[in-house]
């Protein structure tokens, strides 16, 4: 699923590059809010949960705006609150139209990913019907122009009997009932957003959803900081017989108002409507048809049924179940409905007996075997082994260092093997550029193979191998430079090195044996 | 590290100004009606009349019926249709026929209209006209049916009015005076 496939990303992948990479100079690669604007969304939803409790305690339907007023011109708490609540909800707003523009640019949305677009499109239509709801709450000048905007554009639908305008007109005051509903769908909304949320990650496994603690209290605190020295300012109370000049407008939630202004509330809702279709289609439509890579499969000779792809897999998709032919393990099965061939679960295999075709651990074997015999190797040279979707892009520019490039699909696709296999065939040191850990494609790609490298995790790089030959970094895809620095700063380091053998005609029989493979298989 | 302090700071900076944006575009100060104009406004709804036809069955047609389905008259219609006319200093701004709501046009009849006024002393005429014979309401021999209240066959509202700058004149209909009515905001306080 590279975004080669996708000719539509290829303009936004270079914007989310250039992107990442300003805000990996300002913020470092662990704080960098682009990679965490899911996780960021849930912390707004978070805060505006917990300010929406509080102003429900002091809301009344019988007197909506007088109490929302009275909130409002409390200076201590009560306004403090409510400018974090609203500022918090035009912040969700941004950081999910962040999240679904990386995750559409890198290909996140489609095959088994489809029902995380497809839910998430949903959440951004609650969180705006949500925030409509809220705003009509307080009912003042935009609160009635919302309502009243919004009823027309409804009262195109023919299954209502009579047009919601006419609540709006001024005929006679609006009915405590209305301000009733109004407020049990401001707090409905909200739990079936919770609910399409458990959809939303319902196929990831260990689904990260809070971004790092420093990160998630800078966010809340330069709101709060906000909403402390930019006050709200309570808006004229709401009359339906009377034409506002200006009125203050929330744009996040209120940019459709103007379009309905300009081609009337039946356009509009059918173009709202269609735009609500062609974002849902949007994977689909810019996805090429054979794209969808295969899914993983598993080689039931070669599992011993250590259970570690099943636990290594990001989506869930592998589990453990009985052999057909009966025996005393387990072994693993590949559900193609959920797996997106990542092929992780290549590199976490010690016999290599799972992974997507072409990406198994033997498929990379058989890879390195053909590119340390290219006639361009040269001994102790750095091979720099780069994901496609990272620092891969720029791999000429490693030839250029002096290096040799080795891109692969994704870096928790690399078995380990590889990396001594290289450097048993004369490589002077590997050094393997990764994504950062929270924009991998795959979502823990890099935290696996930091653990297999550095921490022992199964399929482990052997301790025979020298680390000091052997460096994984994480870099973002528009770093060029850092990337060239790397490999000089590697290529130093190992220059004081000794120089080991070249080991010609490696017994790779033997090596599998010891990993478990059986003699011959290779 | 001094370059990394001055990335740093820029991004401090960079995070407020992006809340500031946001902080401005949650509170725009938008232009909503920037004239002066006042608005007339129309909205109402009412019951409006029934119209029906009737007609006989003749004793073929009650026999191809089942039984318990056997009415000698047998009556299907619809409401009544009415014309909507504004004039506006006796021009006409506003010329529509109304019909009943739903899609078989048979609920209640809705008038929804807003038209842009210059402020000041001016004259409306606005009359409401039934088109269709309300036809048979009452089968012969059948018991009186219950009486609903519908809208009158002819409204009408004329007169000078008085629209303030950006005021709303709302022009309604009210079923307790069988009439139209208008409202601004000083009488619905």
């Amino acid at each position: 699923m590279s975004a080669a496939s996708r000719p539509a990303e290829r303009l936004d992948v270079r914007l989310l590059r250039w992107a990442d990479w300003i805000c990996d100079r300002l913020y470092s690669q662990e704080f960098n809010p682009l990679y965490q604007s899911g996780t960021i969304v849930v912390v707004l939803y978070l805060v505006l949960l917990v300010t929406g409790l509080w102003l429900l305690l002091f809301y009344r339907v019988g007197s909506p705006w007088e109490s929302v007023a009275r909130v409002t011109a409390d200076p201590w708490i009560g306004n403090w609150v409510r400018g974090l609540h609203r500022y918090a909800s035009d912040a969700a707003v941004i950081a999910t139209a962040m999240h679904a523009f990386r995750m559409f640019a890198q290909g996140r949305s489609w095959g088994p990913r489809a029902l995380a677009w497809v839910t998430g499109c949903l959440l951004l239509l609650l969180t705006f019907v949500c925030g409509w709801t809220g705003y009509v709450m307080v009912w003042d000048t935009f609160g009635l122009l919302l309502a009243q905007q919004g009823a027309r554009m409804l009262d195109t639908l023919p299954v209502l009997s009579e047009p919601t305008s006419r609540a709006f007109t001024g005929e006679q005051p609006l009915p405590m009932a209305f301000f009733f509903l109004n407020l049990f769908a401001h707090i409905g909304i909200p739990l079936a957003i919770g609910a399409v949320f458990w959809l939303h990650l319902h196929r990831l496994a260990r689904p990260r959803l809070l971004p790092p603690r420093r990160l998630t209290w800078a966010v809340i605190g330069v709101l709060a900081l906000a909403a402390v020295t930019s006050p709200l300012v309570m808006a004229p109370k709401a009359n339906p017989l009377r034409l506002p000049q200006h009125v203050p407008t929330d744009l996040f939630f209120a940019f459709w108002i103007p379009i309905v202004d300009w081609i009337g509330g039946g356009k509009a809702f059918v173009a709202a409507g269609a735009l609500g279709v062609v974002l849902l289609a949007l994977p689909w439509l810019t996805t090429k048809r054979d794209a969808h890579a295969s899914a993983s499969t598993v080689d039931e000779q070669l599992c011993v049924g250590c259970n570690q792809c099943a636990l290594d897999c990001p989506y869930g998709a592998i589990a453990m179940v009985e052999r057909a032919r009966g025996g005393d393990t387990l072994v693993a099965r590949v559900d193609p409905s959920l797996c997106v061939s990542c092929g992780i679960c290549a590199g976490s295999c010690p016999p290599m007996g799972v992974g997507p075709p072409g990406k198994t651990g033997r498929d990379q074997m058989t890879r390195v075997r053909r590119f340390v015999t290219e006639p361009a190797r040269r001994a102790g040279e750095i091979v720099v082994i780069c994901c496609n979707q990272g620092a891969g892009t720029f791999a000429d520019a490693y030839g250029e260092a002096g290096a040799a490039p080795f891109p692969i699909d994704c870096a928790g696709n690399l078995h380990t093997s590889v990396i001594e296999l290289l450097l048993r065939s004369g490589a002077g040191g590997v050094l393997v550029l990764t994504c950062p850990p929270r924009d991998c494609w795959h979502r823990e790609g890099p935290k696996w193979l930091v653990e297999r490298v550095y921490h022992g995790r199964e399929a482990e790089l052997q301790a025979r191998v020298n680390l000091a030959r052997v460096r994984v970094e994480s870099i973002n895809s528009g770093d060029r430079a850092r990337a060239i620095e790397l490999v000089h700063t590697l290529a130093r380091d190992v220059a004081t090195l000794d120089r080991p053998p070249v080991e010609d005609g490696l017994d790779e029989d033997g090596e599998c044996a010891s990993a478990g493979v059986e003699v011959g298989q290779w | 590290m001094v370059r990394l302090g001055l990335e740093r700071t820029i991004g401090l900076v960079f995070a407020l100004a992006v809340v500031a944006a946001i902080v401005w575009a949650s509170n725009a100060p938008t232009i909503i009606h920037g004239s002066n104009h006042g608005l007339l406004r129309l909205a109402w709804s009412a019951r409006p009349e029934r119209v029906e036809v009737c007609r006989e069955q003749s004793a073929e047609d009650l026999a191809k019926l089942p039984a318990h389905m056997r009415q000698p008259l047998v009556c299907e219609g619809t409401s009544a249709r009415y014309r909507l006319t504004v004039r506006h200093e006796g021009r006409l701004i506003a010329d529509r026929i109304l019909h009943g709501g739903g899609v078989r046009q048979d609920r209640r009849l809705y008038v929804f209209h807003e038209l842009t006024l210059d402020p000041g002393q001016t004259t409306i005429d606005l009359r409401l006209d039934r088109i269709d014979d309300p036809g048979v309401l009452v089968k012969p021999g059948a018991k009186q049916p219950v009486v609903i209240e519908t809208v009158p066959p002819n409204l009408a509202f004329a007169g000078p009015v008085t629209i303030g700058p950006r005021e709303v004149l709302l022009i309604t209909y009210s079923p307790e005076r069988r009439a139209l009515i208008a409202l601004d905001q000083a009488s619905a306080r």
